[in-house]
């Protein structure tokens, strides 16, 4: 099986952590436990009519590296990064097109999405706003609650569609 | 048993039993050879290391050369493994070649991040970031929301004193002229009143629309900027004023409507204060290196350099505002457009030499950064 390793980037306290154990283990952790160093899952995505089954190796960084992050021995090899923000708090969602670029620059052709998480926290996610720099055509753009499960298996299958188109 | 070689076996032996390392001997191909201490007991041995250490993923041509390396060394700290079953405890791992037997080995400690009390700091120092960085967005929230009180108490105290004073004296008259029982110069008074009310009512109409610029988030979309200078052209009410668009007009990603309202803003300006029955409107288009430069130049009669500044304020206008059917808000919402968009916009024009005004706009190609 196809084995493919994604970063989960984004500012702390976003959500990475949860988003990864609620995709794995599917439960969501009440009491806030900050990650230290890094924290690697594996999740398989099954097979689909279009695409064969594809290992996703995540690795959940904490979030504390800044722009060292692209430099850094844990990034090797990385096939796609998943940019999280929390829907709650605006500064979390203006640095992920920044941290989205320097991940496009240091690795050219991969997938890159961005997750706007916490969407529990809003009455409406749809209508909230977001940074424009967000919204740009193209980007890959989906709204999580690892709260309630919402949307979040639906990013790392989007995440996996596109690694498999990309080889 | 008392060799020095027996001596450092069972010191190695001691201190894998007790968890404080453990080792992992790999083959060429990356399967685990074997394995030392019950720190690294969930290491298949037969298998792939990367079945076991999902970290090592990724990192396999690393490994394969370390032999060629002059430090022979590769560094993954605080890594765990989180399986179905049960997490790893977070390890250190120190991949190195050992010469003496060719081979890649790991080494594998616990991480020094693991004692309850550094956890528990690093949550503290993780809450207060947070706090902090949530505070920091709010102050700067705040300012900004000061700096619009600001000027909206300076705007309503100013600007709208004028027709309220103009109403009073009116409605002052009014009560005169009843007095006199002259029945015209009291329907002059009150649609004197009536007028400046409508004016009253256009100025808060504006105001309101411009409070709420730059606030709104756009979309960002694909926008042919010849086709929307021309439709803008279009749509201008009829008018002797010839406008011609000249320049480089690429198809670009950025906010559409602010850009509309910009440039649609300064071409009625041109023509709303040109000072004759038919003038020449040009519109042009240019491309440096971060910026689309729009420039919208008219024959008109020009600015005064000492009313260059002014002009961007909300309600100014340099016609007589009871003449002009302007709200003296155009340019105002001009500026706060282009400030939100990052961009700038600049003047030139000096009756004292020439006629004309031109305006440059210097609008970001990258929006959102």
């Amino acid at each position: 099986m196809m084995a493919r390793k994604v970063m989960l980037l984004g500012e702390i306290g976003v959500g990475k952590s949860s988003l990864a154990r609620r995709l794995v283990f599917d439960k969501f952790d009440f009491d806030y436990k900050p990650t230290i160093g890094v924290d690697v899952y594996r999740y398989e995505v099954a097979a689909s009519g279009t695409r064969p089954a594809v290992s996703l190796i995540l690795w959940d960084t904490d979030g504390n590296f800044g722009d060292a992050i692209f430099k850094h021995i844990y990034m090797k090899e990385a096939a796609a990064a998943l940019i999280v923000g929390d829907m709650s708090r605006t500064p979390t969602l203006d640095s992920m097109a920044k941290l989205g670029d320097g991940f496009a620059s240091a690795f050219p052709g991969r997938h890159i999405g961005y997750i706007i998480n916490k969407t529990d926290l809003a009455a409406d996610p749809e209508a909230a706003p977001l940074p424009t720099a967000l919204t740009w055509p193209g980007r890959s753009l989906l709204r999580t609650s690892a709260k309630t499960g919402s949307g979040v298996a639906d990013a790392f299958v989007d995440a996996a569609n596109s690694i498999a188109r990309r080889g | 048993m008392s060799s020095p070689e027996w001596k450092l076996i069972e010191a190695g032996s001691l201190l894998a039993q007790f968890e404080t390392f453990g080792l992992i001997w790999l083959n060429a191909d990356l399967s685990v050879e074997d394995t030392f201490g019950p720190l690294v007991s969930f290491v298949g041995v037969g298998k792939p290391v990367t079945d076991s250490i999902l970290a090592f993923i990724g990192l396999e041509q690393e490994i394969r050369s370390l032999r060629e390396t002059t430090t022979r060394v590769l560094e993954l700290p605080a890594v765990s493994v989180f399986t179905h079953d049960n997490p790893t405890a977070k390890l250190n791992f120190t991949i190195f070649w050992n010469a003496g037997r060719d081979c890649a080995m790991a080494l594998a400690y616990k991480s020094a991040a693991q004692t309850e009390l550094e956890i528990e700091l690093s949550r503290q120092i993780r809450a207060r970031l947070m706090a902090e960085a949530a505070v920091t967005a709010k102050s700067k929230e705040l300012a900004r929301a000061n700096i619009d009180l600001e000027s909206f108490a300076a705007i309503v105290s100013h600007d709208l004193k004028a027709p309220l004073r103009h109403m009073r004296q009116m409605t002052e008259a009014a009560f005169d002229h009843v007095g006199i029982d002259d029945a015209q110069a009291v329907r002059n008074s009150l649609r004197a009143i009536e007028t400046q009310s409508r004016r009253m009512s256009d100025m808060l109409t504006a105001l309101l629309d411009y409070s709420t610029l730059g606030r709104k988030y756009e979309a960002i979309e694909s926008v042919d900027t010849r086709q929307l200078v021309e439709v803008i052209g279009r749509s201008l009410p009829e008018t002797r004023h010839r406008m011609s668009i000249q320049g480089s007009w690429p198809k670009v990603s950025t906010l559409r409507a602010p850009l509309d309202l910009v440039l649609r803003n300064l071409i009625a300006n041109a023509i709303q204060h040109h000072d004759q029955p038919s003038g020449e409107i040009v519109v042009s288009c240019a491309d440096d290196a971060q910026n689309l430069v729009f420039q919208v130049a008219d024959d008109g009669p020009g600015i005064d350099p000492k009313h260059h500044d002014t002009i961007f304020l909300p309600f100014r206008t340099l016609k007589d505002s009871e003449q002009s059917s302007s709200t003296g808000m155009g340019l105002a919402a001009v500026r706060k457009t282009i400030d939100a968009a990052r961009g700038s916009i600049s003047i030139a024009s000096d009756p004292a030499t020439a006629r004309g005004t031109t305006f440059s706009v210097y609008w970001p190609k990258s929006i959102g950064d």
